[in-house]
């Protein structure tokens, strides 16, 4: 077999194999991967049927829902909360841990917050579906997350 | 190459191989979490990242396999040498755009890019260059050296 032959099977099988695998299995993804659906105001956060639970808000809407007592996550690693987090904003890097506090909080059906340090760190999202798996239903992404609220001039927490 | 001992040729197929198994295990179980390590590198265009977190990992499972059971090699060594220039680049571009982001590579949780990452993938692709200019093999067992025409 020459090379070519070698590099059209080792592409070509394992890629029918996933393909298949990933259309037969029940927690399969879709080919083409959907965005997180984006609200932008009260009356869409109201209007949202997402099935998923988590949708991504811009700094206004986290304004307004910070306003609003809403609880917020910090995502980040604990060596990036020296520059403070957002107040009243919980941090934990147990899970188990975070989810307690959460849930002793608001439950876990009530909405919360999860942000990160800008809008390509990618944490926040990767905490908020990590915290869907467990059981919470009603879970908001911070896009821009820190970086934002701190350009935008918002007031900041000391992290102790 | 032929002057590179051939054991120390079958040792390099076996690190290689196990990494790029090791690699694929996670992904395999959890590609929807792979998607989104994808995805925060910021570079592949229109959803594209589902279909490269379903198909990846499986190339990886196979060229892993083939380097360790002596199976395609040339074929396992070039695809392994092509993945690791594509995922440097990644690295590089994502590292110039300033994104802090978890390299999503499989290997340990909560890895991040850097440079300790780009020297493993620079080291990983030497040898993949080692093994396929190598000329004199141990347990190979299809093709069979030289290649079949």
């Amino acid at each position: 077999m020459n090379l070519r032959n070698q590099l059209i099977f080792l592409t070509i099988i394992p890629s029918t194999i996933s393909l298949l695998f990933n259309l037969f299995n029940s927690d399969g993804l879709s080919l083409i991967a959907i965005p997180i659906e984006k609200i932008k105001s009260h009356s869409d956060l109201l209007r949202s049927s997402n099935v998923s639970g988590i949708r991504e808000i811009d700094i206004s809407m986290a304004i307004e829902l910070h306003e609003k007592k809403t609880l917020f996550v910090d995502a980040r690693s604990e060596e990036y909360l020296s520059d403070g987090i957002i107040p009243g904003a919980i941090f934990n890097d147990d899970i188990d841990s975070l989810i307690i506090q959460i849930e002793n909080r608001i439950g876990s059906d009530s909405l919360f917050i999860v942000y990160c340090s800008d809008d390509d760190c990618g944490s926040s999202e990767d905490l908020a579906y990590e915290l869907q798996d467990f059981g919470f239903t009603n879970i908001l992404v911070f896009s821009g997350g820190w970086k934002l609220w701190t350009d935008s001039g918002r007031e900041i927490q000391a992290y102790e | 190459m032929n002057k590179v001992n051939p054991y120390i040729i079958l040792s390099m197929r076996i690190i290689t191989g196990m990494v790029f198994i090791i690699a694929s295990y996670d992904k395999l179980l959890d590609p929807e979490q792979f998607s989104r390590d994808i995805s925060n590198y910021h570079f592949i265009p229109f959803g594209l990242e589902n279909i490269v977190a379903i198909v990846l990992p499986w190339i990886e499972l196979f060229i892993g396999l083939g380097l360790i059971f002596g199976i395609m090699i040339d074929g396992s060594a070039l695809i392994s040498g092509i993945l690791l220039i594509m995922f440097n680049f990644l690295v590089i571009q994502a590292m110039l755009r300033g994104f802090n982001i978890e390299c999503g590579c499989g290997l340990k949780e909560g890895e991040m890019i850097g440079f300790q990452k780009l020297a493993e993938n620079f080291t990983l692709l030497f040898i993949s260059f080692m093994i396929f200019s190598s000329k004199v093999r141990i347990f190979e067992f299809y093709p069979k050296l030289p290649l079949s025409k």
